[in-house]
């Protein structure tokens, strides 16, 4: 899979514990291939990873973050996943602001049941970062 | 015996020395436990002698040294380190000092575009050539104090409030702590908070609805009235007053007008853009409405890399 200049890209999922991060472990357990660069992080609900979480994976050496939640109505908390998608708004403002391109962030609904969804939308993500290149951010030690 | 204090200005308006002033009565009790040994506001002390026959950089040693103003050339990078050899305690004064201040609203851009604007691209100029060899030549971007030398105290504010230098000065002469508070403007605002609101946001400018002769308690929040107003994420402090009993109230709020964010981020390692962007699309504001966000949000405290030129992106 590597390019021809070899860039693999960086790349942390923030999964919540109810939907998306069972859908990680589904995509795990049907042996379903994906690239191994994204990073899982398990946490409680979409709507808990403040803007600045993300902002600041981005400009601390990450080259894309991918949040991933439960589809709308089926969050855990009811509402949590409206406000990750009230955020993400913000979030898109706030990439054109720290000048990153709108792909380096991306809010997916993956459901517990979406083992080969996770893993389709993570081969995209890997696929539209290596085609933009690495963040501005990263100083690589190459 | 006196402490001596000397205080030097670097890239500032002056507010900073005024506010000074502007202590008041409790100065004359303070002026007399002081001893100015450098201030090239009130007085004539020359870097290199007073004929320019020194070859060194020669400020007098102080307890105390106030700076005032961000580093922007050599020049002032120089004076900033001599002070800091000179000084036993250093204070940065204000926020251009603690953050860099409204000149540091320039690191958006690299030096090279900031030349070409002002000596050539500028529809009044005539094109010129930047100015070299007489002048001290501009560092990079604007530097605060303390990204050249290590700073002991900082007072924000612009201009700061008078009562917290008085206290800092006070402090100092007395050996107790000086610390800044850990809380937001919001924390020390009397207005009243109704709920959460889906007002269009204007601009700071935009009348604000009170009642003149009502108390200020009866005022709805300016942000909930759709002004943006940068409280939840600005340090407390402006607030305090000289006399005792007297209600506190932020200064901005006193004059019925939104916070502008001169005390600087909550925390220093704060990013107020990202946590006030967060909060209000976490309250159902439309963030789109918010016109040019870097510079809003980053008004004052644009050095220690809260804005810089943004990245150029890498070819495909």
């Amino acid at each position: 899979m590597s390019e021809a200049n070899g860039f693999e890209p960086k790349i942390i999922a923030f999964c919540c514990n109810w939907c998306s991060y069972a859908g990680a472990d589904l995509a795990g357990t049907s042996r379903l291939q994906y690239p191994p660069n994204v990073r899982i992080v398990r946490v409680m609900c979409s709507g808990m990873v403040h803007p600045n979480l993300i902002i600041d994976t981005l400009t601390k050496g990450a080259d894309g973050v991918i949040l991933c939640g439960c589809h709308p109505g089926d969050c855990h908390y009811l509402d949590g996943n409206l406000t990750a998608q009230k955020r993400a708004e913000a979030i898109d403002l706030m990439l054109e602001d720290f000048g990153l391109e709108p792909e380096r962030f991306r809010l997916e609904w993956i459901s517990a049941s979406e083992g080969p969804r996770f893993a389709q939308v993570m081969t995209e993500m890997v696929e539209s970062i290596k085609g933009i290149g690495p963040s501005p951010y990263v100083r690589r030690s190459d | 015996m006196a402490v001596r204090v000397a205080e030097e200005w670097l890239t500032i308006c002056g507010g900073c020395e005024v506010s000074i002033l502007d202590i008041g009565e409790p100065l004359i009790d303070v002026l007399a436990l002081l001893e100015f040994v450098h201030m090239p506001v009130l007085m004539d002390h020359k870097y290199y002698g007073q004929t320019g026959e020194g070859t060194v950089l020669e400020i007098p040693e102080a307890d105390v040294g106030m700076i005032s103003g961000g580093v922007r050339n050599e020049k002032e990078k120089h004076v900033t380190e001599a002070m800091r050899a000179q000084c036993e305690t250093l204070i940065a004064l204000g926020s251009c000092a603690c953050f860099g201040g409204i000149p540091a609203m320039a690191n958006m851009y690299s030096l090279d575009d900031l030349y070409s604007k002002v000596y050539r691209e500028s529809p009044t100029t005539e094109p010129a050539e930047v100015p070299s060899g007489t002048v001290p030549s501009l560092l990079d971007r604007v530097y605060a104090i303390d990204e050249v030398v290590p700073v002991d105290l900082y007072i924000p504010g612009c201009p700061m409030n008078p009562g917290m230098i008085a206290e800092a000065l006070t402090s100092l002469i007395d050996e107790t702590p000086f610390e800044l508070a850990e809380r937001s403007v919001c924390d020390e605002c009397p207005v009243k908070r109704e709920r959460k609101s889906g007002e269009p946001i204007e601009r700071p400018l935009q009348d604000a609805q009170f009642d003149l002769d009502g108390p200020l308690e009866n005022m709805r929040c300016l942000m909930e009235q759709g002004i943006l107003c940068l409280g939840p994420v600005t340090r407390a402090g402006c607030a305090r007053t000289r006399e005792a009993g007297a209600p506190k109230v932020p200064r901005c709020i006193q004059g019925y007008m939104p916070c502008r964010g001169c005390f600087g981020p909550i925390r220093m390692d704060a990013n107020p853009l990202v946590d006030m962007m967060g909060a209000l699309s976490s309250n159902g504001l439309d963030v789109r409405q918010v016109l040019d966000r870097r510079a809003t949000f980053n008004r004052y405290i644009g050095a220690r890399n809260r804005l810089r030129p943004l990245p150029s992106r890498p070819a495909r």
